[in-house]
């Protein structure tokens, strides 16, 4: 071998590289190729961090550490609630959109398509100010994860009609022909299948909810961000403060970016 | 089977494909029904079978008649089989699975015997070492077999066939047909959309030629295939054995 072409087989991946081939690449090809990356970047960060001449003060951040945990806690189990709650509404404006009542497939495709043509910001502010007002809604947790829900379930609905409509015609035929009810035919040919088709972009959709509840700070929910935001009102500590925020986001939507990632392989060796 | 078919008419919006058919059959053990494509011939089947309602007229098959109602046409297709071009399993589940589906939900049989009652079949037809694989692992023919094999497992009155091999590799399409002759052999009786005019030849008793809307002729596979003075007939068969002979 050429001095030429191990420089080569470093740096660049095979010719006849295939994404199928499961072959794993070589470990210690890839270290490498990792660590020059994180020096770079280290680099680069350095360098902004220099022209900025920026001193971190740790120390003040550390003392608000409990605030900093409690609202991560808090993004937690909002965006938990959230989901559970939007999957309910995702399945229902989901197969409402299939419904032989006119009104209800056009409440539903109303309700989808005002949700995701307009920023959640706006949604947040118009639901708490104006119709949680309205409606004597005085906890603004509950309101947010009713918020958080009611938008996440816009797109959730989308995805399950999409998982719902991939089901071909000719199988729902079939399921009539051996003799199945509607209800059956949902039950053991339709739902198995979408399950397993959803179960990525559903994933993603939980890593959208943990970002976007982020926007909840501007009505003094105490998430994550909030909390980050008030460390850095009181110690004039930004950086010290939003670093960890983002550590703190990352650590929780890249493991379910991962379980993206697995499911969609499984998916695709399964059809 | 018994078919008596009165003034059936079957319009799809306003487009009427098949024009006021009418139809008496007794003692019909195997019919075949052939004609050019858009013909109404798979609307036909569906009609048969139960899962396209009539727009007028009137069907009995044997001691049923054919009603509107969604209700029961669902309780008439329990009696039935039905097999269709390609893709008639279920691909999240395994052929097993798929036989056993409409056993245990449809016709009320334990797990258990249903269970045992896939396995005898799958053997019967050489097909049991496929069993757990689902359709995604099998090839056309060995899917199609399974297929007809989920639809005689709930011995039906009759079995309903649309073109089962017309989707698949020619190499695969022997084995489906002698499997079907196998069936037909030991007493199921058949009703068989087909271009593989051989098999048509050889296994129907009575013959339906579908175009135009309706029946065009008709008659036992010698007087459609040998005698036929039908020129519509004639022009069909000249362009569909073209390359055969
Ligand atoms: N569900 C349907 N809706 C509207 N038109 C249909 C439908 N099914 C069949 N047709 C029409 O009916 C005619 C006969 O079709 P088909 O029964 O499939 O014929 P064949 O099986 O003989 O090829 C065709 O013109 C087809 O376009
Ligand atoms: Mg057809």
């Amino acid at each position: 071998m050429s001095e030429k072409n191990s420089l080569q087989a470093l740096f660049l991946r095979p010719k006849n590289w295939q994404m199928d081939s499961v072959k794993k690449e070589n470990v210690w090809i890839l270290s490498v190729n990792v660590l020059l990356v994180g020096i770079l970047l280290s680099a680069l960060m350095w360098f902004g961090f220099s022209r900025l001449q920026y001193v971190f003060m740790w120390e003040h951040v550390w003392y608000y550490r409990i605030n900093m945990i409690n609202g991560f806690l808090m993004t937690i189990v909002i965006s938990i609630s959230s989901l559970g709650l939007s999957v309910l509404l995702g399945i229902f404006f989901g197969l409402a959109q299939r419904s032989r009542i006119h009104m209800l497939r056009i409440f539903s495709r109303i309700y989808i398509e005002a949700i995701r043509g307009t920023p959640l910001l706006v949604q947040i502010l118009i639901f708490f100010y104006v119709i949680a007002n309205a409606l004597g809604l005085n906890n603004r947790y509950v309101a947010g994860i009713l918020i958080m829900s009611i938008f996440s379930g816009a797109y959730l609905a989308e995805i399950i009609r999409a998982g719902v409509e991939s089901i071909g015609s000719t199988q729902i035929e079939t399921a009539r022909a051996i003799g199945l009810t509607k209800r059956q035919t949902y039950r053991f040919v339709v739902f198995p299948q979408v399950i397993t088709r959803v179960l990525p972009p559903l994933a993603g959709q939980f890593a959208s909810l943990i970002k976007d509840s982020s926007l909840l700070s501007i009505i003094a929910i105490k998430e994550f961000t909030l909390a980050a935001r008030e460390v850095n009102a009181n110690t004039f500590s930004t950086l010290e403060s939003y670093i960890p925020l983002a550590i703190g986001y990352l650590l929780l939507t890249l493991p379910i970016s991962y379980l993206t990632g697995r499911l969609e392989r499984r998916y695709r060796y399964e059809t | 089977m018994r078919l008596n078919i009165l003034d059936m008419t079957k319009e799809f919006g306003n487009h009427r494909v098949l024009d006021s058919v009418s139809l008496y059959l007794e003692d019909v053990r195997s019919l075949v029904l052939i004609g050019p494509s858009g013909g109404g011939k798979t609307t036909f089947l569906r009609i048969l079978a139960g899962l396209e309602p009539i727009t007028s007229g009137e069907i009995m098959v044997n001691d049923h008649r054919l009603s509107c109602s969604e209700e029961k046409l669902l309780e008439y297709r329990k009696h039935i089989g039905m097999v269709y071009q390609a893709y008639n399993l279920f691909p999240h589940l395994s052929a097993l699975e798929n036989i056993i589906l409409p056993l245990t939900r449809v016709h009320g049989m334990t797990k258990r015997d249903a269970e045992d009652h896939a396995r005898s079949l799958l053997k019967r037809f050489h097909l049991e070492e496929h069993a757990a694989k689902r359709p995604v692992a099998l090839s056309g023919g060995q899917q199609q077999r399974i297929a007809i094999c989920r639809a005689v497992a709930i011995k039906p009155e009759f079995l309903l066939l649309d073109e089962p091999t017309s989707a698949l590799d020619p190499e695969y399409t022997s084995e489906v047909l002698d499997l079907i002759r196998e069936l037909h052999e030991e007493g199921m009786d058949l009703i068989l959309v087909t271009h593989e005019m051989g098999f048509a030849h050889s296994a129907a008793d009575y013959v339906l030629f579908i175009s135009d809307g309706g029946i065009s002729a008709q008659g036992s596979p010698a007087e459609i295939f040998e005698q036929s003075e039908n020129h519509r007939v004639s022009r069909f068969l000249d362009k569909v054995l073209k390359y055969t002979k």
